[in-house]
């Protein structure tokens, strides 16, 4: 027998589950995301998913190594942050995007706060905010096969129908692990059989989601619309993999309910008012900030002690902080939801102002600009002009007549919006010279939602500058380099934004020899 | 539906050792140590000094206080000394050690057979005294002080704790299934004590042939049932089991008695059948010697006063080495680092395990999984507690109710980052209740 026998605290069994053997479970769940998400956009996204991981394990490895910590990089923590950041990113990003995020995630949100345990907010999220403001341009392009598209929110919000059916199973634009539905409900339901994840937070939070957008918005009480809003963005994904994150969400199952219940109201607000269509990332981000203010209210009653505990003192603290969340909740919703609906006016003033620069821009000569009696007829009889749908779908909102300082005519400027845009309307102004042969003085794009880096380009001065000088009859798009007078190269990879931009001059050149030059 | 309560967990059972293996009967040799204190409460004084001869059965040590316990000898023979001895919670206690003569002489009476019907209650609670009965299942409450409540009316439930959910023990087991008249008999002794009582015996549904076996006797009596409880682990922790019985709750500050209830544990109710019906003072209890190392695990009939290591060579001695032995059950059980020490009223059994499963993991951050809050039978947040001690915030820890902790371990079990919770809380809750202490007497 030995000297010596191991003397310790009770109990002296220990479960076989270790917190390595949970990551591993949640990697394991987040690997239906990836495969759909390799065979949706290729070879390329799972290479910015490993990426994301291996810098993720790299860092936390280098940063305990250099700080002299234990190494803990077996426990899989790092890893699950970097697959999660990686199945967060757009899937053509460059691969400097997933080193960055996955270096910020693990050394400043998470070991700078303590390591493992101890950072407030999910170290993946975090990241991801960190590159959506840092990067807004490469974090909102979402191509595929290099062919931008449109995010299915992105249109519902624009009025446009989606297919709750491609949503689900994952067939439109997004993130590389948050396009499909149907991947992340299995792994998520994987986490939740296996009872890694508490189901309380997921279901507390879609439906408090469906509860919102159903009493709020005005298609809510459309079953496709509900459907096509829980599909879409990262809502999924954040609801099983986000907001279950153990670290930043609170331990008991009150908690967990009231955590659930805010960040569904918190999304809900997001989506509808915000100005963005996405609001998932914020809400949880925002909702792991009120974590120990949730654990503080949610202490449950022991075990016999019900009746005693809820009394004097403690009541009144509890529903102190009770009303210091539901005011943080508010205020947080009024202040990042309304913030679009506040700012209404200055943006109004500011737009104004902005006309009266674009007139000058594209109508050097002009010093004032005016819609005289005869424009204003010209604009009511437009309306019918454009009906046969040769420019596609095109207004002319606006047709101004500008004045030098001598209060000479020095030309016309004309605003067109097209709707055949990518993700919407495209409005833009078009300058002609006053006397024949009247040619276009300028181009300048006025509102433009399209895709970053595809059809956003037809605000850069190569494109637009083209116009410039161009007779005004009608002009004609090309793939090649333009040789004729009449041609315009369109910009590569945004033949839909290109051709709408070119209808609207060409709306706005037929409705200027029609109207204005025909009248006088 | 089988009976319960929220929370717990469901660790190896390991019963299947020991669970078929009949008592069989240890008889000692050597020295017996009995020290004073095997009970809750204040420690007995010795009534007999070195060189004294005793008698089997006779009365060694008299209850000194309230709450305290008579101690008799289980042999015959000649009184060492009366000294300090290591026991197994690993305290040094004053301690009377005999020399067993291996005669066995009782005193006159012994084993008598006797008619409870014709006691009156106040004679019965002596008898009980007299015994030096105290819980057998581990806390040493004294039983006579615990079968005379403020009001005898109050009490609708007798409770009998078969429920045996610490992993490896199967000694309850094997007294069910081997004497269920006595654990009735001792059930219809306390009932007398109670009016307006009923007796249950409460038994977890992994022990089907006790349940039928009980279950079978008990249909002749009127007073008693039988009730199957859901097989978890801490099914048997008092607090628990009157609530699974009854659905009333208790927390650290109350009685059983103040829910109703009185509550014994299997061997405890076997002792007062012995000391009332046969005139037995508690002398010997059931030991399941357990674990991997030992060569031939089963149970035991102990007398009080055997060495650790006679009962272990009893079982045949060890197998392979073991790394960890430990007094009691794997959750709540103490480790012993000698075994030299004796068996007392409390030793429930002695599991040798080859392997020290806290060993096998170092304890990592917490990431706070809430897997402790789930366990807890208590509905305590373990985690937030835990915190509070690295805090050394006794205040908070007071205030999220740490003071209600059983400290029956289930936290500890599942925390996946094998964080020693339980012995944090253990250190928290004496630290709280020594400043309490000093308060009310500053």
């Amino acid at each position: 027998m030995k000297d010596l026998l191991n003397v310790s605290s009770s109990p002296h069994v220990r479960s076989k589950d270790t917190t390595a053997m949970i990551m591993y479970d949640v990697a394991l769940a987040l690997f239906p995301a990836l495969v759909f998400g390799v065979y949706r956009f290729g070879f390329y996204a799972l290479l910015v998913v490993v990426i994301s991981a291996g810098t993720a394990v790299a860092a936390e490895y280098a940063f305990q190594a250099a700080t002299g910590q234990r190494i803990t990089v077996s426990d899989g923590s790092a890893l699950v942050t970097g697959l999660l950041l990686g199945l967060n990113l757009p899937p053509e990003v460059p691969l400097w995007i997933p080193v960055m995020g996955s270096v910020f995630a693990v050394i400043f949100v998470k070991q700078l706060f303590g390591g493992l345990g101890q950072n407030f907010m999910n170290p993946a999220l975090g990241a991801r905010c960190f590159l959506l403001i840092s990067f807004a341009g490469l974090m909102s392009n979402y191509p595929v096969d290099s062919v931008s598209g449109a995010t299915p929110l992105a249109l519902l919000r624009a009025g446009k129908e989606v297919s709750v059916r491609a949503m689900f199973m994952g067939n439109i634009p997004g993130c590389i692990g948050e396009v499909s539905t149907f991947a992340i409900l299995l792994g998520g339901g994987y986490l939740v059989i296996k009872k890694i994840i508490p189901i309380w937070i997921p279901t507390a939070y879609l439906g408090t989601f469906v509860i919102v957008i159903f009493l709020f918005s005005e298609r809510g009480r459309d079953i496709f619309y509900l459907a096509a809003q829980l599909c879409g963005g990262g809502l999924m994904m954040g609801a099983f993999f986000m907001a279950t994150d153990y670290v930043t969400s609170p331990v008991t199952k009150k908690g967990q309910m009231m955590f659930g219940v805010l960040l569904g109201i918190l999304t809900g607000v997001f989506r509808l008012s915000g100005s963005s269509t996405e609001g998932v990332s914020y809400a949880i981000i925002l909702g792991n900030l009120t974590v120990p203010l949730i654990e503080r209210i949610s202490i449950p009653a022991a075990f016999g002690r019900e009746k005693k505990r809820i009394q004097g003192e403690n009541r009144l603290k509890i529903k102190k902080d009770a009303a210091v969340l539901c005011s943080i909740t508010l205020i947080a919703g009024l202040i990042l939801g309304g913030i679009y609906q506040i700012t209404k006016i200055p943006i109004e003033k500011q737009r104004k102002e902005t006309v009266v620069r674009t007139c000058q821009a594209v109508c050097p000569e002009g010093k004032t600009f005016e819609a005289g009696e005869q424009l204003s007829r010209a604009l009511s009889e437009a309306a019918s002009l454009f009906e046969n749908g040769e420019f596609g779908s095109v207004v002319i909102n606006q047709a101004l007549e500008a004045k030098d300082k001598m209060g000479n005519p020095a030309g016309y400027v004309i605003s067109v919006t097209s709707k055949d845009g990518f993700s919407g309307e495209i409005t833009l102004m078009v300058g002609f010279s006053p006397s024949e042969p009247v040619l276009i003085t300028g181009m300048e794009i006025v509102q433009l939602n399209e895709t970053a880096g595809m059809g956003m380009r037809a605000d850069e001065e190569e494109f637009k500058v083209q116009y410039k000088g161009k007779p005004a009859s009608k002009l004609f798009l090309t793939k090649q380099l333009a040789s004729a007078e009449n041609e315009i190269d369109a910009i590569s990879g945004a033949t839909i934004t290109s051709s709408a931009v070119n209808n609207a001059v060409n709306a706005a050149i037929y409705f200027l020899h029609t109207y204005i030059k025909a009248g006088t | 539906m089988d009976w319960t309560f929220k929370g717990g967990i469901h660790p190896y059972g390991g019963k299947k050792l020991t669970k078929e293996s009949p008592v069989k009967e240890l008889l000692p040799e050597g020295d017996m140590v009995y020290p004073l204190s095997q009970h809750i409460g204040a420690w007995a004084k010795a009534l007999v000094k070195k060189g004294d001869y005793v008698k089997m059965g006779q009365q060694i040590a008299k209850a000194e206080g309230i709450v305290s316990a008579d101690i008799v000898s289980s042999v015959s023979g000649t009184v060492k000394a009366v000294e300090e001895r290591t026991v197994p919670s690993g305290d040094r206690v004053n301690s009377i050690v005999i020399e067993n003569d291996g005669q066995y002489t009782p005193i006159d009476g012994l084993g008598k057979e006797r008619d409870y019907t014709g006691l009156s209650k106040e004679e019965i609670r002596g008898l009980i005294k007299e015994a030096g009965i105290v819980g057998l299942g581990g806390a040493g409450f004294p039983a006579h002080v615990k079968l005379a409540p403020k009001n005898d009316e109050q009490i609708d439930y007798v409770i009998v704790n078969g429920a045996e959910c610490e992993p490896y023990l199967t000694s309850g087991y094997r007294m069910m299934v081997e004497e269920p008249q006595k654990v009735i008999g001792g059930l219809n002794v306390i009932l007398r004590l109670f009016d307006r009582a009923r007796g249950v015996i409460a038994i977890e549904d992994n022990k089907p042939e006790a349940i039928k076996r009980i279950g079978h006797l008990v249909q002749k009596e009127g007073r008693i049932e039988v009730r199957p409880l859901k097989t978890k682990y801490p099914q048997g922790a008092e607090r628990n089991l009157i609530y699974a019985v009854t659905g009333r709750k208790i927390n650290s500050s109350m009685l059983p008695a103040d829910a109703g209830c009185i509550v014994n544990n299997v061997d405890t109710v076997i002792a007062v059948y012995m000391a009332v019906c046969r005139s037995t003072p508690l002398m010997e209890r059931t030991v399941t010697v357990t674990g991997d190392a030992v060569k031939e695990p089963g149970n035991f009939r102990v007398k009080i006063g055997t060495s650790y290591a006679q009962v272990i060579n009893a079982a045949g001695g060890f197998k392979t080495e073991p790394e960890k032995i430990i007094s009691g059950g794997p959750m709540m059980g103490t480790a012993l680092y000698s075994l030299e020490v004796p068996v007392v009223k409390t030793s429930s059994a002695i599991l040798c395990m080859t392997k020290d499963e806290v060993l096998q993991e170092e304890p990592g951050p917490c990431i706070r999984c809430g897997r402790c809050v789930k366990a807890c039978p208590e509905n305590l947040v373990p985690q937030r507690m835990m915190e509070c001690v690295e805090q050394n915030n006794m205040e908070e820890f007071a205030r999220i109710q740490g003071m209600e902790c059983c400290e029956c371990g289930c936290c500890t079990y599942v925390c996946p980052a094998k964080r020693p919770l339980t012995q944090a809380f253990k250190l928290a809750k004496r630290v709280i209740a020594k400043e309490r202490r000093r308060r009310k007497e500053g």
